[in-house]
Formats: structure tokens, C-alpha cells, sequence
């Protein structure tokens, strides 16, 4: 009985499973990038799959400009006028963005994928925690 | 009944354990296909992995990553040969290598979405690692990864080095278009084992309801016992032989009632109840058996026939002792008790309880606080027996129903002034049978008007043919009666010359009701020159008050005061006391139970004027 309930909510709980992965996985990256900062970080998105994810996340709040943004998550290449963090959602994007955006975070082949730029990174004085090294590439 | 209920049963475990075995077989069928997918899948992608693995050595000599990095050409050829691998079943077909830092890199992908050359892949490291330990092929068997069921990892080696690993993850799309395929089946005994379950849970929420209001209708709401509903049932299925009978009445309860009220009467009986209860045990069976009577089936023990006997005064000295505190006032409670020992001498039931009534009967006028015992076991089962009604009914019609007749001696004279006349039946085969075997089956029957008025013949013809003094006696009930009453009358009107030699004497232990009309009936036989003669004065409760509200001529003391009057301080003064009175109010008095010389002399000495008892005469057949 308990297989077959497992069963018939197979997609429901691969659903959650992926949105809390997706958040935990935000919302460290978020505090490796503003570990001193106990304010409110606006965010903007262009991935609308993405928002639910982040208004689920505290301390974020999400914004309707790019400028007004501290933090940007792009899923899609396009003219940004922002001096925010630019993350991406997708490694082709990241691939567009490489001499701006200091990393992304994107599925892969059903795999999760985290990847940050290291001179980009450098150009905003981040330093990553420890846990979160072995994700840093030289270049792209 | 029993029999089909087993079928019916039985028929219903089998179709629930039917549907659960589909239910659950329809699982293993659906794991057992996956297994056998999954292994069929494998033995292709080894095959593929071969084929990649062959394509590889082929076209590179040692070093894939340094090779396909100089050579775009032999990527894209290579990753032509991965995508034909790519179907439904085979999602991702992809070859990784792991650099000097330990991180996983794409040499070829044959996926729709291609990665680049040398872009950085996170993988399961743990399995992929152990491909590059053991160079040995992993099956990864994919729990939380979205749409991969199963990825299978081989490595392609190079001068006995693992160089990379060519990794084919297989969808989920197979098991899920299995799942799919069964699920409405499934769902379909899942459906009925619901609706069994539900069914189920009626049916036992139905029994549990049943049972509840079937506890409920064979309980006394009051004192939490047995009542006589349950009674009717126990009687269908009881082996007698395993049980013996105790019949227990509050004795004085009326006036609990009366005198402190209801809820007090209640209460006394709840607690009664209480302390009976927790004297037996639960193979015993305590029932209320009527206002404040309880009857009680004791379970017999091996070789045990005083069993009832040794609970039975047992919860007579609880009781006893125990105060009854009822709001603020403090009840002494006693109890009598009638047994019948051996019930499977009786004809049925019903005689056996009517047998421990009629002890009861005795205890009550033995002086009550007692238990009575009558041990069947030496007496012929033909005077155990009492008597049915149309035994009784042949016995009238046959003038079968006598009188014996008990000398009253006038103390003082020591001559016989009076007789005291005594029902007997005859029974068929000619022995005396007593009137505590009959009197009871009369009672409230048509048939106890003939009884009484042959008895008041009888003893007409007897002070007409011996011109003696009888007395005979009547209950209060008769004279409240108003059949009774016109019989008797009527009989007084027919023998007026003879009224004067007759004595009505009238049993105390009846609970007086209606003493005015009792009083005006009296005075209306008395008119007739009747002497009123008030029996067994002295048991129960001496109420006083009879003097005033009685027409009385004589006093009969209680044959328990009497018989222990030589021995007994107690029984010397009440008697004493109530000779004294009687004499005061000019009321004969007369001593019951003179069983001995020193009884007798001791009723002299009192001043008693009459006396009777087997010391004196016998009751016999004639005078």
C-alpha cells in the first residue's frame, strides 16, 4: 500500500525534491556571497521558474528592475544595465556572460551543476567559503 | 446458525485474502518486469559500451583527452556513433574524464543538448571514482536524480589506466510506462480492498453497536449487575449441575425507602450490589432479580457442595458490617439469603430459583440476617419438587387438600384450648407434601380462592364435629383482597353458630398497606365473634403500632424469640417485654416453638398464656 501511495506521488515528491535542492542550494550560495550582510538583497530574475524558489528564500526580495538589483540570476542572454552580482541559470547563458557573470547554477543531463568564475569573482572581491572551492573554474 | 455464520466467514477472509494477494501480486509483477527490463537494458548498454569502447580504441592510440582535443574532426565523428545509441530508453550518452584536480570533464556527448569539449560535469563521485579504482563497470541505480532510472558506467582503458568512462543513463520513461500500465489494475484492487476495508469497519462498528446495546439490554442500569433478561438466556444454555443457587434479599428495604427516601433506597442497593460483586468470582454470575433481590449462581468447585453456602455468609458479614453512609446519616444494612444447593435435582430452572426463594422465604421467618440452606441431596426429589398448578388444580378437584391440626395449650391449666390448623396436600401416591411446596404456585392464581375457602370448610367442619377452637392462617393480602375477603365472609355468614371457635391469625412479615381498610375489615370479622390473632410477633421489625391500628385478641411470639429463650439473654428479654405489654393492653399471648421442657417452664414463668410446639403435640391428620 505504502509503495503504491510512493508511486502515485512519484513526480509530486521529484518535484519537491528538486525545488528544495534548488533552494538550499540558493540559499547557500546567497549567504557565500554576502556573508556580512544582514539587509534585505534584492534580486532580480528573468526565469519566472525560478521566483518561487526565491521568494521562498529570507532576506532576498525581488525586484522588477535589473539596476535596482544587488543580486541578478539570468536565465537568458540580454542587454543588462545593473552593477549587480550577475549568476546564471543555464551554462550556455554563463558561457555568454563569462567576462561578467561570477557563476551559475544549472541542470545538467538531470545532474545539478554549480559553477563559479574565478576572475570574475576576483573583480568583486568575493572569496568563497571553503565548502564551496571545489566549484571554482579558471575559465570557461 | 453458528455453522453458517463459520461459512459466511470463512467465504469473506477468502475473497479479502484473494484481493490482497491480486493487489499485491500485480505489484510483484510490476517490480518483476522492471528487474527484467533493467536487465535487459544493461545487457544492451554493455553492448553499446563495448561498441563506444571498440570506437575509441580504434581511432585513439593512448590519450583520449589529449587526442580529441587535437582533433575536432574525431569528436564530432564520435559523438555521431554516441547519438545513434540515444532513444527513449537510452537518455544520456555521454564520455567523462577526470583531470589532475579530480573533477569530471566531458570528452564526447552524444545528448540532444550537447556539452562542450572539457566542460566540467558534476556526477555521483563516489560511483564514478570506483570506476576509475576498480576498472571495473558500476551500475548506479538512480533514487533522487530527475528521469534517470539507471546509469550504467564502464571504463575505457588505455595501457591498463583507466582514461575515461563512457556513461549511459537509462530514462525513467520504461518502469513509468510499466507503472502506468498496471496502475488502473492496481488501482482496481485497491478500490475493492478499500471498499472491503470500509465494509469491514461498518460490519465491526455494527457488532461493537450490537454488542454495546445487547450488554446494555441484559444489564441493570442501577446496580451495574445482570438483570433479568440476561436471566432468560442463562436459563437456555445453563448445565444446573455446575451451579449452585443463592437468592438475596435487603431485608427492611421498604423501609430504607420510606425512611430516608429513593435515592437512598438506590444507593443502598448500588452498594449492595458493590460489595456482592467483589465476594465472587467471575465465573459467578450476580443478577438483580427483582426490587431488592438478587440471584446468584455460584460455580460449583470439585467435591465442593458448601461452596454457596461459605460466600453466601460470607456477603451476609460484609454487608453487616459494612456502615452504608448515605449523606449525612449512617444505614446498617442486613441481608437474608436462600440456597439451593444441588439445582440439577429440579425439574427445570425455574424450580431451583423458586427452591432458593423459598429458603429465602424461611431465612426472612427465621428472624432474617440469616442464610438458609435446604441440602436436596437426603430428600426425595418428590417433595423437592413443587408443586405445578395443575397439580394443584387435580389436588382441589380430588379433595386432596387436608388439614393437620397443632395443639395450642393454655399454660396455666396445661389443657389444649385451641388448634391451630395447618395446610397439607396429599399427593398422588399418598405422602403428605408441605405447604411451602404449593403455597407459592396458588399464590395470585384463581385457584387460591378455592384453596382458601376449602381450607375455611375444612376447618368448620372440624370445630362442628369436635367443637374446638381453630385457628387458621391468612395473610393481610387475603383481607386486602376483595375476593378473598367476600370468601371468607361469606363462609363466616354460612357457619355463624361456629364463628366463635375460630382464630384468623395474620402473618406480620406482610408489609401492612392500607391499614384502615384492614382495620375496617377486621373489625367487620370480628363482628362475627372472630378472635384476630397477629402471627410471629417479634421478628423483623416490632413495630408497636399494630397495637393501636389492629383490632388484636392474641399475640403469637415469633418462634425465634421463643426456641432460644432458655439460652439466650436477648430473646428472654424481648419475649419478657412483650408479655409484659400484651398483658397491659389485655392481649392473649401465646409462645410458638416450645420444643422443651425448659422452654416451657420458662414461658410459665413469664406468664405467657399459650404455648405450642413439638414439645407439646405434633401436628397430626386429626384431633
Amino acid at each position: 500500500m505504502k509503495k503504491i501511495f510512493i508511486l502515485l506521488s512519484f513526480s509530486i515528491i521529484l518535484f519537491a525534491d528538486s525545488f528544495s535542492v534548488e533552494k538550499k542550494i540558493y540559499a547557500h550560495i546567497i549567504n557565500a556571497l554576502y556573508p556580512q550582510r544582514a539587509a534585505v538583497i534584492k534580486v532580480w530574475t528573468d526565469d519566472t521558474a525560478k521566483l518561487r524558489v526565491l521568494q521562498s528564500i529570507p532576506r532576498l526580495k525581488i525586484v522588477k528592475k535589473p539596476q535596482e538589483a544587488d543580486f541578478l540570476l539570468v536565465h537568458k542572454e540580454k542587454e543588462l544595465q545593473s552593477k549587480g552580482l550577475i549568476f546564471t541559470t543555464d551554462y550556455h547563458t554563463l558561457e555568454s556572460y563569462k567576462d561578467r557573470a561570477i557563476g551559475g547554477f544549472y541542470w545538467q543531463k538531470g545532474r545539478p551543476n554549480i559553477l563559479f568564475l574565478r576572475q570574475n569573482l576576483k573583480k568583486h572581491h568575493i572569496k568563497l567559503p571553503e565548502d564551496m572551492q571545489e566549484y571554482i573554474e579558471e575559465s570557461l | 446458525m453458528k455453522q453458517t455464520n463459520k461459512i459466511y466467514i470463512f467465504l469473506f477472509a477468502s475473497i479479502v485474502l484473494a484481493i490482497v494477494y491480486l493487489f499485491f501480486a500485480t505489484h510483484t509483477i510490476q517490480q518483476k518486469l522492471n528487474s527484467n527490463i533493467e536487465t535487459i537494458l544493461i545487457e544492451q548498454a554493455k553492448s553499446f559500451a563495448k561498441n563506444i569502447d571498440d570506437e575509441l580504441h580504434e581511432h585513439i592510440q593512448k590519450d583520449p583527452y589529449a587526442e580529441l582535443k587535437q582533433n575536432p574532426m574525431l569528436q564530432e565523428h564520435l559523438e555521431g556513433a554516441l547519438s545513434i545509441i540515444v532513444n527513449d530508453f537510452f537518455k544520456y550518452v555521454f564520455v567523462l574524464y577526470r583531470d589532475d584536480a579530480g573533477i569530471y570533464r566531458y570528452l564526447l556527448d552524444g545528448s540532444d543538448e550537447k556539452a562542450h569539449f572539457n566542460q566540467r560535469m558534476s556526477v555521483e563521485k563516489k560511483y564514478w571514482d570506483s570506476v576509475y579504482k576498480t576498472k571495473q563497470p558500476v551500475i548506479i541505480k538512480q533514487s533522487e536524480l530527475e528521469n534517470i532510472w539507471v546509469t550504467y558506467l564502464q571504463p575505457v582503458i588505455f595501457d591498463n589506466e583507466v582514461k575515461a568512462v563512457v556513461a549511459i543513463d537509462f530514462s525513467t520513461q520504461l518502469p513509468t510506462s510499466i507503472y502506468n500500465a498496471i496502475e488502473p489494475l492496481q488501482n482496481v484492487f485497491l478500490y475493492i480492498f478499500v471498499a472491503i476495508g470500509i465494509l469491514v469497519f461498518i460490519l465491526l462498528y455494527q457488532t461493537l453497536l450490537s454488542l454495546k446495546n445487547k450488554q446494555e439490554s441484559i444489564t441493570d442500569a442501577l446496580t451495574q449487575t445482570y438483570n433479568r433478561t440476561f436471566l432468560r438466556e442463562l436459563v437456555k444454555g445453563i448445565d444446573m449441575s455446575k451451579y449452585q443457587i443463592m437468592m438475596l434479599d435487603i431485608d427492611y428495604f421498604k423501609q430504607i425507602n420510606d425512611n430516608y427516601g429513593h435515592k437512598a433506597g438506590d444507593y443502598v442497593l448500588k452498594k449492595t450490589a458493590q460489595i456482592i460483586s467483589q465476594q465472587i468470582r467471575e465465573d459467578d454470575y450476580l443478577i438483580r432479580y427483582g426490587g431488592e433481590e438478587f440471584l446468584l449462581f455460584i460455580k460449583k468447585g470439585e467435591n465442593e457442595n458448601t461452596l454457596a453456602f461459605k460466600i453466601a455468609e460470607r456477603i451476609r458479614k460484609k454487608i453487616e458490617k459494612t456502615p452504608f453512609e448515605y449523606e449525612d446519616k449512617t444505614m446498617r444494612i442486613t441481608v437474608s439469603i436462600g440456597l439451593t444447593n444441588n439445582p440439577e435435582h429440579f425439574k427445570t430452572l425455574s424450580l431451583a430459583i423458586k427452591h432458593a426463594d423459598e429458603m429465602l422465604y424461611r431465612a426472612k421467618r427465621e428472624g432474617r440476617n440469616k442464610v438458609v440452606s435446604h441440602n436436596t441431596n437426603n430428600t426425595k426429589k418428590e417433595h423437592i419438587e413443587r408443586k405445578n398448578i395443575n397439580e394443584m388444580k387435580e389436588a382441589l378437584e380430588e379433595d386432596r387438600i387436608i388439614c393437620y391440626f397443632q395443639a395450642i395449650v393454655n399454660v396455666n391449666t396445661n389443657k389444649i384450648c385451641k388448634y391451630e390448623a395447618l395446610a397439607r396436600m396429599i399427593d398422588k401416591d399418598g405422602s403428605i407434601v408441605l405447604p411451602y411446596l404449593f403455597l407459592d404456585t396458588l399464590a395470585h392464581t384463581n385457584l387460591y380462592n378455592d384453596f382458601t375457602k376449602r381450607i375455611l370448610e375444612l376447618v368448620f367442619e372440624k370445630i362442628k364435629s369436635k367443637k374446638v377452637a381453630i385457628s387458621v392462617n391468612l395473610n393481610f393480602s387475603d383481607i386486602l383482597d376483595n375476593s378473598i375477603y367476600k370468601i371468607i365472609l361469606d363462609e363466616l355468614q354460612k357457619h355463624q353458630e361456629l364463628t366463635k371457635w375460630l382464630t384468623i391469625e395474620l402473618l406480620e412479615y406482610e408489609i401492612m398497606q392500607e391499614s384502615s381498610l384492614i382495620q375496617e375489615r377486621l373489625l367487620e370479622i370480628k363482628s362475627f365473634g372472630v378472635q384476630i390473632a397477629l402471627d410471629d410477633f417479634g421478628s423483623g421489625f416490632a413495630n408497636y403500632s399494630v397495637f393501636e391500628t389492629l383490632p388484636l385478641d392474641i399475640l403469637k411470639i415469633d418462634g425465634s424469640l421463643i426456641k432460644n429463650i432458655d439460652t439466650s439473654k436477648t430473646s428472654y428479654t424481648i419475649t419478657h417485654s412483650i408479655a409484659t405489654l400484651s398483658r397491659e393492653l389485655g392481649i392473649t399471648t401465646v409462645a410458638e416453638f416450645v420444643h422443651s421442657k425448659e422452654v416451657l417452664e420458662i414461658v410459665q414463668e413469664l406468664q405467657i398464656d399459650e404455648a405450642q410446639g413439638f414439645y407439646l403435640a405434633k401436628p397430626s391428620a386429626d384431633i
